[in-house]
């Protein structure tokens, strides 16, 4: 049934003035029946009453007195008849019982008037208590009867109210069941739906555009299914996932920060780079007492390579230097372009000798590997400075700056040399 | 509705549906045995209840399963009673007032009939018998120790007159007729359907003589003492009584058909003694007065050997009816 939810609570609704209305008709229909019951109830009383009064009668009065008058009798006998003639409306068996009174009532009236036709002159005693035995057992015929009519209404009167119990409880049963489902199902139903709309919305928050389709379709949900749909299609076309777009980000801002971070002429780390870097390793080494050392590169007589050769092949040969450099260091060590054709390379771990033994072989392996230029071999040279960072360093600065003070050395000795600034040196 | 509650409706109907018909097929499974019990009926339209249970299949639903052993008039009934021939009997309260003075062994369960004109004073009209005076030095039949006998001396006794005032013969009821019309008698006292013959077959030497009121006649069930079996059997029995009994007040058409058919009566005859009928199941105190009135009348008017009454209540067992009708049952316990 693909009906809406508000034409089920008006057939809900409805089913439920339905039952009301026939609880009402029952509790209406079975008091007319008890009513009834009390009336036959009440009838039947009242016959008993006036046979017990003609009872009475029959045990006070002499009947057979010569004097006797049956006035007394008779305007009993007319009560009675007249009781007997308008009783209530009779089910069947109290009916059969009734007509077994009427019966009874015409032979009392025969036999009073048998008895008292001539006050039986020539009867004997016994025939006169005899009869008036059958006078009493006549009564009693009667009130038996009426006794009788009385239980059957009082069985009615029970049963009725016994079966309208019944009816109430099991009607009142039934509309709980009733009830129970229906509420059961309608709140299941709009559970269930609201579930599958919720998840919908879970799952275009994570980017997955998914049409909904209700395992109990009605028409409220419907529409907003319809819209939804709707949207999901429409964003479907227009939206790019979060995790494609975080993708992007993370792979632009990577390329950005190394473009940041690196020469863009020799590819390895620029001065920026370089002092993030050596700032982290003279922090370390300060904290944990470890040997750093500090190599500052110059390429020698670069300026006249530039002005016989040109710009181009400056480049190349700084290029060339990086690569040599990049050849001979360890993984750990770090190799940054400080400015022009000066060079740093951070040593982590690493004192004065390991520092001096680096530079040699950096300078070696450039002495093997010259660069050739339009069939030329240009040579170069680099003048090394080392510094090892000692106690009396308090910043990184003053390592760079005796590594330059090294180098400076260096070139005043006459190039391509490594010279190691020590305090001894300094003073 | 979804398909989940449309199958578990249709499941539920079934399974209700399949209730009902297992419990109306195997019903008979879990009933108790059935009692065969054979019941004297006197052949009187009196005993229309039992011949409308039979027809209308009333015991089928009760414990017992029942044999008719049909027989002329109560006293007979009552006889094949005390032989063991029948475990039950349909006897007048005339019949069980004269055998409880006896002292015989048994009881009463119902009263499921009463008419007021059952019995009868036919005269030959040659007799010039016109009231009950006229009956002094007459030869008259009855049939002895019945509701005949009782009610022809209550008779008599209106008039000043006993049994002793007339001369008796005693016949057997169907014999009655045949005396009458050999001029046996000058009068008989039959009840019906033997009236209602002798009317057919005398018509004009006949006088039937108004005596509607004047004698109440009942036809009850009786049986041996009964112990807890004869009870729960008689109960049966009434069951089935009840159920004829409705169907009497309501199909009273039908019921005479079945009374016509069973009896092989006219319907004339049917249409003569049904006003005077009433089908009702009791056991009132009314019986009882009218069992101890029929006793003291019979020692009084000395009908009987018997001189000392006996304690009628004795001879009634209400433990049936309390079971069937307890509201029809008004006598002291």
């Amino acid at each position: 049934m693909n009906g809406s939810l508000s034409q089920r609570i008006y057939l809900f609704t409805l089913s439920c003035c339905v039952l009301f209305a026939t609880l009402l008709g029952s509790v209406i229909w079975s008091s007319h029946s008890v009513e009834l019951a009390f009336a036959r109830d009440n009838y039947a009383q009242q016959v008993d009453n006036q046979t017990n009064s003609l009872k009475q009668l029959i045990i006070s009065d002499n009947i057979y007195a010569s004097n006797y008058s049956v006035n007394h009798w008779q305007s009993l006998q007319q009560k009675l008849a007249r009781l007997l003639n308008s009783p209530p409306k009779l089910s069947p068996s109290q009916q059969t019982v009734q007509n077994s009174i009427k019966s009874q009532n015409e032979n009392l009236k025969r036999l009073f008037s048998q008895i008292t036709k001539n006050k039986l002159k020539n009867a004997s005693a016994a025939i006169k208590v005899h009869l008036k035995a059958r006078l009493m057992m006549q009564l009693e015929a009667i009130r038996s009867d009426s006794l009788q009519l009385s239980s059957i209404a009082h069985t009615d009167i029970y049963n009725t109210i016994k079966h309208e119990a019944f009816f109430i409880i099991s009607v009142s049963a039934a509309s709980i069941v009733a009830l129970l489902f229906g509420s059961f199902s309608l709140m299941h139903i709009v559970r269930k739906s609201l579930d599958e709309v919720k998840r919908a919305f879970k799952q275009n928050h994570s980017g997955h555009f998914q049409k909904i389709h209700l395992s109990h379709p009605s028409e409220e949900f419907d529409s907003i299914v319809k819209a939804f749909n709707g949207m999901n299609e429409k964003l479907s076309e227009t939206t790019v996932s979060l995790a494609v777009m975080k993708k992007v980000v993370e792979e632009r801002t990577h390329v950005l920060e190394q473009l940041s971070n690196t020469d863009p002429l020799t590819k390895v780390a620029n001065r920026r780079a370089l002092f993030e870097r050596a700032d982290m390793e003279f922090s370390r080494a300060v904290r944990g007492k470890n040997q750093l050392t500090l190599l500052l590169l110059d390429c020698d007589l670069f300026k006249a390579i530039n002005d016989e050769f040109g710009h181009l092949i400056g480049d190349e040969l700084l290029i060339h230097i990086c690569d040599v450099c990049r050849e001979e260091i360890r993984d750990i060590d770090f190799l940054a372009r400080y400015g022009g054709e000066e060079f740093i390379i951070v040593l982590p771990s690493c004192d004065t000798l390991g520092g001096i033994e680096t530079a040699n072989r950096i300078q070696s392996s450039l002495a093997k590997h010259s660069v050739t230029v339009e069939d030329k071999q240009i040579n170069v040279t680099l003048s090394i400075g080392v510094s090892m960072f000692s106690e009396w360093h308090e910043s990184l600065d003053q390592l760079i700056n005796d590594a330059d003070k090294a180098m400076y050395q260096a070139k005043e000795k006459g190039r391509n040399r490594i010279e190691v600034l020590t305090r001894k040196n300094l003073h | 509705m979804n398909k989940k509650a449309l199958h578990f409706s249709v499941l539920t109907f079934v399974i209700c549906v399949g209730i009902i018909v297992s419990y109306v097929k195997y019903q008979s499974f879990w009933q108790s045995p059935k009692h065969a019990v054979t019941i004297a009926v006197s052949k009187t339209p009196l005993s229309t209840p039992f011949y409308v249970a039979k027809a209308i299949g009333a015991f089928d639903k009760t414990c017992v399963q029942v044999k008719f052993s049909e027989v002329v008039g109560g006293q007979k009934a009552f006889s094949e009673v005390m032989s063991g021939k029948a475990d039950f009997g349909t006897s007048s309260d005339s019949v069980i007032a004269f055998q409880s003075l006896a002292n015989k062994d048994f009881v009463t369960h119902a009263m499921f009939v009463q008419s007021d004109n059952d019995v009868k004073l036919i005269t030959h009209p040659s007799a010039q018998i016109n009231s009950a005076a006229d009956l002094k030095g007459k030869r008259i039949g009855v049939t002895k120790g019945t509701a005949s006998e009782y009610f022809l001396s209550t008779l008599l006794a209106l008039e000043g007159l006993t049994t002793e005032d007339v001369l008796l013969h005693h016949f057997k009821p169907d014999e009655l007729i045949n005396g009458y019309s050999q001029h046996e008698v000058d009068a008989i006292v039959p009840w019906e359907p033997f009236a209602f013959n002798s009317a057919q077959l005398l018509d004009k030497d006949i006088k039937i003589h108004d005596t509607k009121s004047l004698n109440t006649l009942s036809f009850n069930l009786l049986s041996l003492k009964a112990d807890k079996i004869v009870v729960e059997k008689a109960k049966c029995i009434i069951e089935g009584l009840a159920v004829a009994i409705d169907y009497i007040a309501s199909h009273p058409e039908k019921a005479k058909k079945v009374v016509i058919d069973e009896l092989q009566l006219s319907s004339e005859f049917i249409e003569w003694v049904w006003p005077d009928y009433i089908f009702k199941l009791s056991l009132n105190q009314s019986l009882i007065l009218s069992l101890k009135s029929q006793v003291i009348w019979a020692v009084a008017t000395q009908m009987t050997e018997h001189a000392e009454l006996p304690s009628v209540e004795n001879f009634i067992d209400s433990r049936a009816m309390l079971q069937v009708d307890p509201g029809a049952v008004n006598i002291p316990l």
